[in-house]
């Protein structure tokens, strides 16, 4: 093996530890819903190539509105599924959907669009 | 003391001249004048506020009901009439969760509607009223959408009302009992604004249109790349054409050069989105097929680039450039997912279908004329007049005249339905024969249609258990492949043929371009959408993916008996006498016991009984015998009706009446013994015919392989001969209805999968025991809580039609999945060079991108296949 073989081979094994660390093991941060005006717990989503914020994390009984609002085209995203709870939203380009439901139940709950490609995840405690 | 609502005169409720039944509440009036003005137009003395809220100026207290979604006693009930007693100036507050309402005594001078829907939803609850949303003419300054919602929201009966400046709307939510739209459009124009219609409420076209927006947006960026793919292929290529292979090495570099700069526009312009999307969800730290495609093109164009500016730090044969690699395939892609978008739009065609069977207007009486309204501005109340070969605008009750109406559409029953005065209309059903008028009972998102698409449209968008696999899967897709790109390049570089770094370059390309993750994420959601559709185009609602896939599996079908496999509703079928007894004098007497009786079977006697022009008379002493019977006296007879328990309880010799009976029994009739004075009597049997084509599904269901049982609170022999008729495999009889559910549960002990079929009332327990419960509904009630599956048109056929289209889309799915996961498990490997040192084969990065691309377009295709699906017994 020559030099330039072992520092390729050494700098993709890095890379790849980097690409796991980076995509799976890395930190996230949380976003807290906070109390909105009409008594349910409230966070502004934006949706373009992902979700800002995509960790939401909301208290348990109380009501939750979450207010999309899609800033791309990609067809992708003109969805939003809340599987566990059995909602669903069309996003319309540029306007703002809430949907809204109360979690009853702790725990971690999955929201993605129609096909699985962007994720977001609801921590109700 | 009551008011009258037209004359506001007091009145004593005992010595008012008429009353009238008005929205659930009872109407006083003073005189015959009152009464005509108040017939004329009920809805305006409703609108003055006076009817529906009690509302008195003198007194300072009104009631509202509101209507609260998904109430149930419970709880967070008690939590709902806490929050709502807690608001300042409520002085009562009580849930009716029978009419999923709650009723709330306030003052209005001090509490809006408005803070009782906040206190609702502090609760955990929404109030269910109507949405609309009306446009804003020339609406510019956000500081006047704050005056417009208030002015919204202090009309009376507004819940809740956000007004956007962006789409230049307001979205109201609103009791459609206490707020008519003009109020509203009143509301906007008293800010000074004037109100227009909104652009569209359908939000099915507005995603058509940006479907088709993003479909010629996405076919542009195509024509762009593939016109750049053909210099860059013909200089990428130059020892395939004649002039071009003569052609110096200097002039082939400044050819690539030039080639350099036409990609460029090709990667910003028709592969941006790939690139922004990948850096949006770089943020988030995720990946997706974005990340990919950007990826590999980027590494190609870099790559590229580099070799031909500074061919000499490249080892010798390695400084040629891949710009077809990114060219051609930024260019399929984009076909692809162009493609891809088009075959989308018609997985929802089922929905587009529903919707377009709305009635656009509505014909109403108001103020004694008739007005054509749009159908959005009907109320409940309102007297809609439906003319020949027109469409029923909304849901309602008939008042006056008859007709034949073809409900076709929605509950898959070819045969028109008669209807008369006090028979229920379904909005967007045909009128065939007559004309007639109905009084609208529902409107809105509260009509059935709207009902069945809302509840068609969340199915289509809930999960299959099955696509949990693929989600797993793909969650973690888009990074291992990029490890398996790096991986792959390392491997070639250290140990493949020279030029290494050509090989390594082009492998790892190949690698991030063949891998699709959108495959696998399509597979389900693309063929639960058609599948789902499918099924309402034919008159069953699956409210889940999860029903959709339990419902393939399913070995065992229970079926409830009574207005399952039967109509429903028994008829007086024989009246045996013993002694001196003649049958009409007998039945006169049973008939007048039964007066006093809720049991079913009564109101068969009585109806026999009354079909014969005999006249009954009121009992007295009346007295029900919880499963035996009933005892009253009548005429100063005493009479006794009931089963046999009854007749041993009252220790009475039957004689040979025991015998017939049980003959009676044995042809599925129920029958009951009359005691007239301490003596039998004699008998009267009812029974509940079989629906005609009970006994066809039930065939069906057979030579599917599966197994038919029927549940009955009836008797052994009443039960048997139901089932001789109509051929069912098992017999439950004698099934107490709090037992129902056990015995499901009995049945799914076996380890099959157990479906119930019944009313969705009675048995909501068995329904919801069992693994997939199908509630036969009628009319307009389609949101039967515990079912999985609602059938709309009350017949056995739907079952066998539910299953097989739950077959045929897990069918879809499987093959969907199967080629997904095969194509990423094959391509994958094969990109990777996996076949190299066998067979010498590579793979091109131009027929990997083709490959990727044309992968989801098949997966999409595949579910579209679905849609030739026809069911065995098909409506049309």
């Amino acid at each position: 093996m020559t030099t330039i073989q072992i520092i390729v081979t050494l700098g993709g094994i890095a890379l790849s530890i980097f690409i796991a660390w980076f995509f799976w093991f890395a930190p996230k941060t949380k976003m807290q819903a906070a109390l909105g005006a009409s008594g349910a717990q409230e966070v502004a989503v934006t949706v373009k190539g992902g979700y800002t914020p995509d960790l939401i994390v909301v208290k348990a009984g109380q009501p939750v509105r979450l207010r999309f609002t899609r800033r791309e085209s990609a067809a992708c995203s003109e969805m939003v599924l809340f599987p566990d709870f059995k909602q669903s939203a069309k996003l319309p380009e540029g306007e703002e959907v809430s949907v809204e439901f109360t979690p009853d139940k702790p725990g971690e709950y999955g929201f993605q669009c129609q096909m699985g490609m962007l994720r977001g995840k609801l921590i109700v405690e | 003391m009551v008011k009258d609502p037209v004359c506001g005169m007091d009145l004593d409720p005992q010595s008012a001249f008429a009353t009238r039944q008005h929205w659930g509440q009872t109407v006083y009036f003073c005189s015959q004048s009152c009464v005509d003005q108040f017939d004329a137009d009920p809805r305006q003395y409703a609108l003055a506020g006076s009817i529906t809220t009690g509302y008195n100026p003198d007194l300072s207290s009104a009631r509202i009901e509101l209507p609260i979604v998904g109430l149930k006693k419970s709880d967070r009930a008690q939590a709902l009439e806490g929050a709502l007693q807690a608001v300042p100036s409520v002085h009562a507050a009580k849930i009716n969760a029978g009419s999923s309402a709650v009723q709330v005594d306030y003052d209005p001078s001090v509490v809006t509607i408005n803070a009782l829907s906040k206190a609702v939803k502090s609760a955990g609850y929404r109030v269910g009223g109507a949405q609309t949303r009306i446009g804003i003419v020339d609406l510019r300054c956000a500081s006047c959408v704050k005056f417009i919602e208030d002015g919204l929201k202090a009309t009376p009966g507004v819940l809740d009302a956000t007004v956007n400046v962006g789409t230049q709307e307001a979205t109201i939510d609103y009791l459609p009992e206490k707020t008519a739209l003009p109020q509203l459009r009143g509301a906007i124009e008293a800010v000074g604004y004037q109100a227009r219609p909104a652009r569209s409420d359908e939000p099915e076209d507005v995603q058509r249109a940006e479907h088709e927006r993003e479909y010629r947006r996405l076919l542009r960026k195509f024509w762009f790349a593939a016109l750049i793919s053909i210099p860059v292929l013909i200089t990428a290529y130059p020892q395939f054409l004649p002039i071009i292979r003569d052609w110096p090495m200097e002039t082939l570099r400044i050819a690539w050069g030039v080639t350099a700069l036409l990609t460029l526009p090709v990667l910003f312009y028709s592969g941006g989105h790939f690139f922004s999307g990948a850096w949006a969800a770089l943020k988030h730290r995720s990946a997706n097929m974005n990340t990919l495609i950007a990826l590999g093109t980027a590494a190609a164009w870099l790559y590229s680039t580099s070799a031909i500016l500074f061919p000499s730090i490249f080892p010798e044969g390695t400084s040629e450039p891949f710009y077809d690699v990114v060219a051609v395939v930024i260019a399929l892609v984009v076909l692809g997912q162009a493609l891809e978008l088009r075959a989308k739009g018609r997985t929802s065609e089922a929905i587009k279908k529903l919707m377009g069977l709305q009635a656009k207007t509505a014909r109403v009486v108001r103020d004694g004329r008739e007005i054509d309204i749009p159908v959005e501005e009907v109320l409940v109340g309102d007297i809609v007049q439906v003319r020949p070969g027109e469409k029923v605008p909304v849901d309602g009750l008939i008042v006056a005249g008859s007709s034949a109406v073809d409900e076709s559409m929605l509950t898959g029953e070819s045969l028109p339905a008669s209807k008369k005065p006090g028979d229920e209309v379904i909005g967007a059903t045909l009128n065939k024969t007559g004309a007639f008028k109905f009084r609208a009972t529902k409107v809105g998102k509260d009509t059935a249609l709207a009902q069945i698409v809302k509840l068609v449209q969340d199915a289509q968008n809930s999960k299959a258990p099955i696509a949990r696999l693929a989600d797993t899967v793909s969650g973690y897709f888009v990074p291992i492949v990029m490890i398996l790109a790096v991986l792959t390049f390392v491997a070639w570089f250290d140990f493949g043929p020279q030029p290494q770094l050509v090989f390594a370059l082009v492998t790892s390309v190949t690698v991030l371009i063949i891998a699709c993750p959108c495959a696998l994420g399509l597979a389900t959601p693309m063929s639960l959408m058609v599948g789902i559709g499918k099924g309402a185009e034919n008159g069953i609602l699956i409210r889940s993916g999860e029903a959709l896939q339990t419902a393939h599996q399913i070995k065992t079908v229970v079926l409830d008996k009574t207005g399952t496999i039967t109509k429903g509703k028994p008829e007086l079928t024989d009246v045996v006498v013993a002694g001196e007894w003649k049958p009409n004098d007998l039945l006169q007497l049973a008939a007048s016991v039964e007066r006093s009786s809720e049991h079913p079977l009564a109101e068969a006697i009585i109806e026999g009984a009354k079909q014969r022009q005999i006249d009954l008379v009121e009992p007295t002493a009346f007295e029900a015998v919880p499963g035996h019977g009933v005892i009253a006296t009548v005429e100063g007879r005493r009479v006794v009706l009931g089963n046999l328990k009854m007749m041993q309880r009252e220790a009475l010799a039957l004689g040979d009446l025991e015998a017939q009976a049980a003959h009676l029994a044995d042809d599925g009739k129920t029958p009951m013994y009359v005691a007239i004075d301490g003596q039998a009597a004699g008998i009267v049997a009812v029974a509940d015919t079989v629906k005609e084509d009970s006994a066809e599904a039930i065939a069906a269901l057979h030579r599917m392989g599966i197994e038919v049982v029927m549940i009955t609170g009836d008797n052994q022999r009443t039960a048997q001969a139901i089932a001789r008729q109509v051929g069912v495999d098992r017999v439950l009889a004698e099934v107490l209805p709090e037992d129902k559910a056990h015995n499901v549960h009995l049945l799914q002990a076996e380890n099959k999968k157990v479906a119930m079929v019944g009313d969705g009332i009675n048995d909501a327990p068995a329904l919801a025991q069992a693994d997939v419960g199908l509630a036969i509904g009628t009319g307009t009630d389609v949101a039967i809580e515990a079912s999985d599956i609602t059938l709309i048109k009350g017949s056995l056929k739907g079952v066998v039609t539910a299953i097989e289209v739950s077959r045929a889309t897990m069918r879809n799915i499987k093959q969907n999945l199967v080629g997904a996961f095969i194509y990423n498990a094959l391509g994958v490997p094969v990109a990777m060079g996996v076949l190299y040192p066998f067979f010498g084969i590579l793979l091109s990065p131009l027929l990997a991108g083709a490959a990727m691309a044309f992968s989801s377009v098949t997966v999409v295709s595949n579910a579209n296949r679905l849609r030739a699906f026809k069911p065995r017994f098909s409506a049309k």
